[in-house]
């Protein structure tokens, strides 16, 4: 048997030229040079959006669907969309970086933002334990040094680290439970692993090992009760790399997570009426980021430690759409994922802009937005908006299909109903701490002194279109959801 | 008991002394020798299954073992580079003083 190396490369295309382009970066930057600092951040931001638009085509032609080279990997609507959607979230974090950005290093910073979307889009496809450890270990590795980038800042610093030893641990929970996996397979393959535990059937071993593969995974997800270090991140690192952290490491993330949950272990999947699997601690996890998440998010006046605990409150509602995904598919997820991944960049984006002309941690940092820069304002209006649930913005169309899909598992007298009328419940009070925000923004004064905002253009330009994204998915939602019918 | 008991029964052990190690530890570095033993832990799992499984021709778990190895390689570099990041700014590395992010 020979072995389908040119079929790796064709599948392999999006990631080499990921990998090729942090690369050409690095290189061109290298040369001792006179250009300003402005100069060479725009240089490099030219080039990782031509190396993430060229990514984009290749994805868009990456040969036959199904699985490749042994079934390492597979190309499916879930794998393609994630890939694309993941290098959209680049695009636009690109966008924002190259508006705002005066840190020192600017190639580096581009060069990692590259590396750590090559490590989203393997984890899209990656249909192997081997792989899928792999490629979340490079993408995490990536983002624990964009979160640290700052090296003028001691919270950025610190951010880093915690997000680094909190992700270290979790990383070995996850090596851990995969070892069990295969010791009780003999197999690391998705495919054989969910025929092998079909013909097994459920032992105390796998109880434990999907325990230690659920705290591995919660942690990406930032949900409770492994969310300790979001809100610390999302306070200390440089806007652009939370952007990043808190969009498309969850896209990607879930749809690993989703992969290896269902095809995978979903024969381990217990149910939520009792019997023993991965469903119940799912569920439970679910339900206590929603609480969590929401009820914290009403005491914080910081704006990003705000956007950390409602990050943890969508965590909930995501890991019900990997519960709904059972019965209804991942497309629900995915277009949760995508749209909520697009309102968060969004948001740290105006956050980085008004980072540029002063402080901008406090909700209060925000007071008077409409009057210093009526753009910022509007694209703020359709974030937060979007994120609070608000039709005809994306974020309600999203909630709508996670929680019907969770509906329609056992009706609304079931767990799954349970969670879905609390996580519906409790998006009134989310609504609060949004309007909080907005209220700042929108309708307080400016403080005295403060300066009308000047908005750069590829951030103009980068806010802009998530905010169009937004409310185009948010009228045609089959634009998304068509893909996975 | 069989050798594939005695390879599980460290494994776990040393798993839980790094994570006790991780939870206990207030410097930074020792919190990091804690998460490369919970790593080795599960390298001794891969190779154990691989060497007492059913097909030990295949290679699947050496193979992991070998990239487990090289990622928390990549990972420890990463870290000690956050570790000496932070020692600048607050010159030493204990964890309790890195404590200006709460809310």
């Amino acid at each position: 048997m020979s072995t389908p190396y040119g079929e790796l490369l064709i599948a392999l295309r999006p990631e080499i030229c990921l990998v090729g382009g942090a690369l050409a970066v690095l290189a061109v930057d290298l040369p001792k040079n006179s250009r300003s600092a402005q100069a060479r951040l725009h240089l490099s931001v030219a080039l990782g959006l031509l190396a993430l638009a060229t990514a984009y085509a290749w994805n868009l032609s990456a040969g036959v669907p199904g699985p490749l080279f042994g079934g390492v990997l597979t190309l499916d609507m879930l794998g393609q969309a994630t890939r694309a959607g993941v290098l959209g979230l680049a695009v636009l974090t690109l966008g924002i970086t190259a508006g705002t950005s005066r840190l020192r290093h600017p190639a580096e910073l581009v060069a990692m933002i590259l590396l750590a979307t090559a490590g989203f889009t393997l984890m899209a496809v990656a249909q192997q334990l081997l792989l899928a450890f792999l490629a979340l270990e490079s993408a995490s590795l990536s983002l624990y040094v964009l979160a640290g980038f700052d090296k003028t800042r001691p919270e950025s610093a610190e951010a880093g680290l915690k997000y680094f030893l909190f992700g270290g641990v979790s990383a070995a929970f996850l090596l851990f439970g995969f070892s069990l996996i295969y010791g009780l397979t003999g197999s690391i393959e998705l495919p054989v692993i969910s025929a092998q535990l079909a013909l097994t059937g459920p032992s105390p071993l796998l109880v434990v090992a999907l325990v230690m593969i659920l705290v591995g995974f919660g942690y990406k997800a930032a949900a409770a009760p492994f969310h300790l270090w979001a809100p610390d991140v999302y306070e200390g690192a440089p806007a652009p790399s939370a952007a990043l952290i808190a969009s498309a490491s969850k896209l990607a993330g879930l749809a690993l997570f989703v992969r290896l949950l269902w095809p995978g272990l979903g024969a381990a999947s217990g149910n939520l009426s009792g019997a023993a699997g991965w469903l119940p601690v799912v569920a439970m996890i679910s339900g206590a980021s929603i609480l969590l998440g929401n009820f914290a998010a009403l005491a914080q006046r910081n704006v990003r430690r705000l956007l950390a605990y409602s990050a943890i409150a969508h965590a909930g509602a995501l890991l019900l759409g990997v519960i709904a995904a059972g019965l209804i598919g991942p497309g629900a997820l995915y277009y949760y994922a995508l749209t909520y991944g697009l309102a968060t960049v969004g948001a740290f984006g105006v956050i980085a802009v008004v980072e540029r002309s002063g402080r901008c941690q406090d909700i209060t940092d925000l007071a008077g937005l409409r009057a210093r820069s009526p753009l910022l304002a509007g694209c703020l209006f359709v974030f937060v908006l979007s994120l609070a649930g608000i039709p005809p913005l994306a974020g309600f169309v999203g909630k709508f299909v996670v929680f019907t899909g969770a509906l329609q598992m056992g009706g609304i007298a079931s767990p799954a109903g349970w969670l879905a009328v609390l996580a519906i419940a409790l998006s009134a009070v989310a609504l609060y701490y949004y309007l909080v925000i907005l209220k700042q923004a929108l309708v307080v004064a400016p403080a005295k002194g403060a300066a009308p905002i000047k908005v750069p253009a590829p951030a103009a330009l980068a806010l802009l279109g998530a905010a169009a994204l937004i409310v185009l998915f948010g009228v045609w939602p089959s634009l998304l959801l068509g893909l996975f019918q | 008991m069989s050798p594939l008991q005695i390879c599980l029964l460290l494994s776990s052990l040393l798993f839980c002394i790094g994570l006790v190690g991780v939870l206990s530890r207030g410097s930074a570095i020792l919190v990091l020798l804690g998460v490369e033993l919970m790593l080795n832990a599960a390298n001794i799992n891969f190779i154990a299954f691989w060497r007492y499984g059913p097909n030990p021709d295949a290679g699947t778990g050496i193979v992991f073992v070998l990239f487990s190895i090289a990622a928390a390689a990549a990972e420890a570099a990463v870290g000690f580079a956050l570790v000496i990041a932070v020692y600048r700014h607050q010159r030493n590395i204990r964890l309790q003083e890195a404590n200006r992010l709460k809310g």
